[in-house]
């Protein structure tokens, strides 16, 4: 059946980051290439490997800067692995950085179809769905203000808004559930209950041990850049609590 | 009756997946693979996010004339000014030896392509750096952000051509077929910019001061280059340096049309084999660097 097929295969993923200096020398890059371990280099990721299935929910948990998020960068691919490899086979809405993606000059109503658009959603879908996103986010006198001119949170409702539209089989969820007011944050649940629903896939990254059962059926945990436990929700979330939650 | 159920969006999405899942194994459609990917891949990856490409061509454009009422004549002023100038030097201080009659329009029709040149080795080498946010966030291939500058400059100089053809018009010069020719430089020129762009990009997201390096680079290459004058009035041992010079053979297809004899084929040839080399070696060195400026911007 080809619905048991992987939709991400990561395969014996690796990323490596400097600690240090920024970045190596001209001379460096120009004769060696990237190849090799150079000194205060590390393993922001190291040997994870693991499958997603189709309409899997999944939670990645772990403490601060252990590579959850590299992890999720992989696989919307705005970052790729220095070892290994990551197989993405459908389309991926990223949640990730979501106002990254807007342009503070431009009206909202330019950057709804820029990022939409960035996305990869056509243009019909972006006038069909149009009355959709201004909705959710809540904004509809705004459409025509610069987006910088918005509050921190109306943009990151628009942003949500119009990324949790794409109609793409994959979404990645950093975290973004923690910002917004109770009301805007009661709406995106609703919404990522409607898409999971749907069958999409959700790789979820949080610190919220009640958003994470609320989703997930399967738990990621992440320590040192390493996979150290991948099973159900409630057991990697054991798994996590047992060995770093006296430390949080 | 039960269209929008769970059920039947699930078998949608499933259906869905299928279709991805076939196209990828048919031609690498949708499939992302994260293993190093060699030049045809990386063009037609490139070429399926045209949309992408086409969205922020017109948001420049859009940035760039409708923001400002002068908008048009702020992309045209800087070369009008500059031909003027010229102009005044080499014709009313000067005796002028160099270029040909109309000389106005000999020096628009180097400058007007230069500033395209300019321009857009500027904006491309940063490209990667000042865009960053829509780098790190959106998955596009990373080309995308170049090519855009590219063509983004490309169509401003398009649109300052009326001025070059109102100034042949006011000097009544000749305008033969040549005129053409202008086809095959636009082109060339691309190339050369994109090749440059992506060659230089990556280094300056690694390097950060290698942006200013290209800034005086620039501003010394204008000299090094044919606009305000012609490589036949290089003399003897340096006029082989300037044939080199990819631009050389570019300004002479852009000024055929209204100078008889411009075009010194083997200048063009050179020009095309050095546009094209810069190109692979741009892309080869852009798609090396590309994981290492990822998790750098």
């Amino acid at each position: 059946m080809t619905a048991s097929e992987p939709v991400i295969a990561v395969r014996d993923a690796g990323v490596r980051f400097h600690r240090g200096r920024r970045h190596r020398s001209m001379r460096d890059f120009l004769i060696r290439g990237d190849r090799g371990m150079q000194p205060g280099e590390f393993w922001a990721l190291d040997g994870v490997t693991f499958d997603v299935r189709p309409g899997e929910a999944i939670g990645v948990v772990g403490r601060n800067g252990q590579g959850k998020s590299t992890l999720l960068k992989l696989v919307a691919g705005v970052m790729l692995p220095d070892r290994g490899s990551v197989d993405v086979g459908a389309g991926v809405a990223p949640l990730i950085e979501i106002t990254g993606g807007f342009v503070s000059d431009l009206s909202v109503r330019d950057n709804i179809a820029l990022t939409a658009g960035l996305h990869g959603m056509s243009k019909a879908d972006i006038a069909e769905r149009f009355d959709e996103i201004v909705d959710f986010a809540e904004i509809p006198d705004f459409l025509d203000t610069p987006y910088k001119h918005l509050s921190s949170g109306m943009k990151v409702r628009v942003a949500f808004a119009v990324v949790s539209r794409l109609e793409e089989p994959i979404i990645l969820v950093d975290e973004v559930l923690a910002v917004g007011d109770k009301a805007f944050k009661r709406k995106c649940y609703a919404r990522i209950d409607e898409l999971l629903a749907a069958g999409r896939t959700l790789f979820l990254v949080s610190h919220s041990d009640k958003d994470l059962q609320r989703f997930c059926d399967r738990g990621l945990y992440l320590k040192q850049g390493r996979l150290v436990e991948d099973g159900p929700m409630d057991d990697v979330l054991a798994a996590y609590g047992r060995e770093d939650g006296g430390s949080q | 009756m039960l269209d929008r159920g769970p059920r039947s969006r699930r078998l949608r999405v499933t259906v869905q997946y299928v279709e991805v899942a076939a196209q990828a194994t048919a031609g690498g459609a949708n499939l992302r693979r994260s293993k190093h990917t060699g030049l045809p891949s990386r063009l037609l990856a490139l070429w399926q996010r045209r949309r992408a490409v086409r969205l922020l061509v017109a948001r420049d454009l859009k940035v760039r004339y409708a923001s400002s009422a002068l908008g048009y004549l702020w992309s045209v002023l800087e070369p009008l000014l500059l031909a003027g100038i010229y102009w005044f030097v080499f014709t009313q201080v000067f005796t002028r030896t160099v270029g040909a009659e109309p000389y106005m329009v000999f020096l628009l029709a180097g400058l007007l392509p230069w500033t395209w040149f300019n321009g857009a080795v500027i904006d491309a080498a940063r490209a990667l750096h000042t865009e960053a946010k829509l780098v790190r966030s959106t998955n596009v291939p990373r080309e995308v952000w170049i090519v855009r500058v590219v063509l983004s400059k490309g169509v401003e100089f398009l649109l300052s051509l009326p001025v070059l053809f109102a100034f042949a018009l006011l000097y009544s010069a000749p305008v033969d077929w040549h005129l053409v020719l202008l086809v095959p430089g636009i082109l060339l020129m691309s190339v050369l910019v994109l090749g440059i762009g992506l060659l230089l990009a990556p280094l300056v997201v690694l390097v950060r001061d290698l942006e200013r390096i290209v800034r005086i680079a620039l501003r010394l290459g204008f000299y090094a280059s044919p606009v305000i004058f012609a490589v036949s009035d290089v003399p003897e041992p340096w006029d082989a340096v300037f044939a080199f010079n990819p631009l050389a053979g570019i300004f002479e297809l852009c000024r055929a049309g209204f100078f008889p004899g411009a075009v010194n084929w083997g200048h063009v040839g050179l020009s095309a084999v050095v546009s094209f080399g810069l190109l692979a070696l741009g892309w080869s060195v852009f798609a090396r660097l590309e994981r290492t400026v990822l998790k750098e911007i």
